[in-house]
């Protein structure tokens, strides 16, 4: 148990109950200017609704773009290495399902350089024509089955496609993949966990990712090929294989991480190109001179990762206020994308914005995301493909997933001009 | 000018690259590569870019 010198009493907006992450982000967007401008660092009970109960006596949220910023770079004072969502969960299942991203360097720097050398600007140029071969055959489905859900018809499909692709998983098991990634960030949601409490629900997809990660390195053993799979078996670590459990940690992070923020920013992004048709009008006039820029509004505007959470390593002081060692802070990145200091008319959607120093990927430091210029490349084929051949395509209201980790689209109705 | 580049704080993400591809390459075991450390006049706005743009700010200028 934490105990402060000070007594803090509990700041009154609602960021730590379950009803607020059931709200739209628009509607937590109200709270978050109001801490934004007036307890830009705020002290709040811990999250109902816990994994686990949670061993603190409260939880500090973060919310200007400058603050987010500086927390994410100084990864010596607040560390990833006890945990990176603003929940308590078992230690063997956070280790088990955040691999590298729950480290700190230098262990994090060496684990990550076996994945990212997947990532880097030539691989992803050499998958550029597979992601856009994705793209044109999802188009083409969609245009097949007509009048549909934007998200199980299209959002979702690209990403898993892609990541699972490059990890080299057969066709025979993706489906199982697929409903278990989705499982991972959908735990704290009463219809998507259909009656089975958030604990069961979360290890039972955490579980059936393991061990498609588990099979398929075996596999790649027996019979190694050149995806990434392959290469992860036959890594070595300080001249040590990695081990099951660490390739199966792997595979699970990059089955998540690579699902729910392509997918959401796709749903969020067709959204917005409809809520704002001068926008969209904006980007067809000039779609190869303008995509680069708009993709970095695509991002902010959706903030598919709203929070992460480190935890202070030692007592130090951020914007006026005293955080103490194994405090938990939690960066609240829809809100930094947000932030009036940094973002002129933030809740306009601009696709010309320049600069643009969102934090969608990352307020930066060692946890920046890898896969960026996948996901910039997903976005540029896909969006081409939509908005070129989908003549009219104009989707309905969305619903939304309950969570305070993943922006989630659950389901967005879409039309279009056969 | 020279690039100099802190191997402690890069992560080989190849920012640098997409924004600098005649200075900065990111090999196939992900680490960084300086194709070349010196910048002319007339290069220094891709290398500024890249140096400002690396989000593990592993990169900096030096006279």
């Amino acid at each position: 148990m934490t105990v402060h010198a000070e007594a803090h009493s509990f700041d009154p907006a609602p960021v730590a109950t379950l009803e607020f992450w059931g709200r739209t982000a628009e509607e937590r967007e109200t709270t978050f200017k109001e801490l934004r401008d007036e307890r830009p660092v705020s002290w709040h009970p811990p999250l109902e609704g816990n994994l686990l109960p949670l061993e603190k006596d409260g939880i500090w949220i973060v919310v200007r773009h400058a603050d987010v910023v500086s927390v994410s770079k100084d990864w010596e004072t607040f560390s990833s290495a006890q945990g990176v969502t603003m929940e308590e969960m078992p230690e063997d299942m956070a280790a088990a399902a955040s691999s590298f991203l729950g480290m700190d360097p230098p262990r994090h720097t060496r684990l990550r350089r076996l994945v990212s050398s997947a990532f880097t600007p030539k691989q992803v140029k050499k998958i550029d024509d597979q992601i856009n071969n994705q793209a044109r055959r999802i188009v083409d489905d969609l245009l097949d089955v007509g009048d549909c859900d934007f998200v199980a018809q299209v959002s979702k499909r690209l990403p898993m496609w892609t990541i699972f692709e490059m990890l080299g998983v057969p066709q025979e098991l993706r489906e199982e993949g697929y409903r278990a990634a989705d499982g991972m960030v959908a735990y704290l949601d009463e219809d998507a966990a259909a009656g089975q409490d958030a604990l069961t629900f979360q290890m039972n997809a955490l579980m059936t990712l393991l061990n498609i990660g588990v099979e398929l390195a075996e596999e790649r053993r027996a019979r190694p090929t050149s995806d990434l799979m392959t290469n992860l078996v036959q890594a070595e670590v300080d001249g040590e294989r990695l081990t099951d459990e660490e390739i199966g940690a792997f595979f699970v992070l990059l089955s998540v991480a690579g699902n729910d923020t392509t997918r959401n920013t796709t749903s969020l992004t067709m959204k917005a190109l409809c809520d704002f048709p001068d926008q969209r009008k904006l980007l067809l006039e000039d779609y190869d001179g303008r995509i680069t820029t708009a993709i970095e509004e695509f991002v902010r505007w959706a903030t598919p990762v709203q929070t992460f959470r480190r935890t202070v390593t030692r007592d130090t002081e951020l914007n006026g206020q005293k955080l103490h060692g194994g405090d938990w802070v939690v960066t609240v990145f829809a809100s930094a994308n947000r932030d009036e200091r940094v973002f002129d008319d933030p809740h306009a959607f601009n696709i010309l914005r320049s600069p643009n120093p969102h934090v969608a990927f990352g307020g930066g430091g060692p946890h920046y995301c890898l896969g960026n210029m996948l996901a910039k490349t997903q976005l540029r084929h896909l969006f081409k493909e939509l908005l070129f051949r989908v003549k009219d395509i104009e989707v309905g209201a969305p619903t939304y997933l309950t969570s305070h980790f993943i922006r989630g689209v659950r389901a967005m109705p879409c039309t279009f001009t056969r | 000018m020279r690039i100099v580049v802190d191997r402690n704080k890069c992560t080989g993400l190849g920012i640098c690259e997409s924004l600098a591809p005649d200075h900065f390459e990111v090999n196939d075991e992900g680490a960084l590569v300086v194709l070349r450390d010196s910048v002319s006049e007339d290069e220094l706005d891709a290398v500024q870019q890249a140096v400002e743009g690396c989000p593990t700010e592993a990169l900096r200028l030096e006279n």
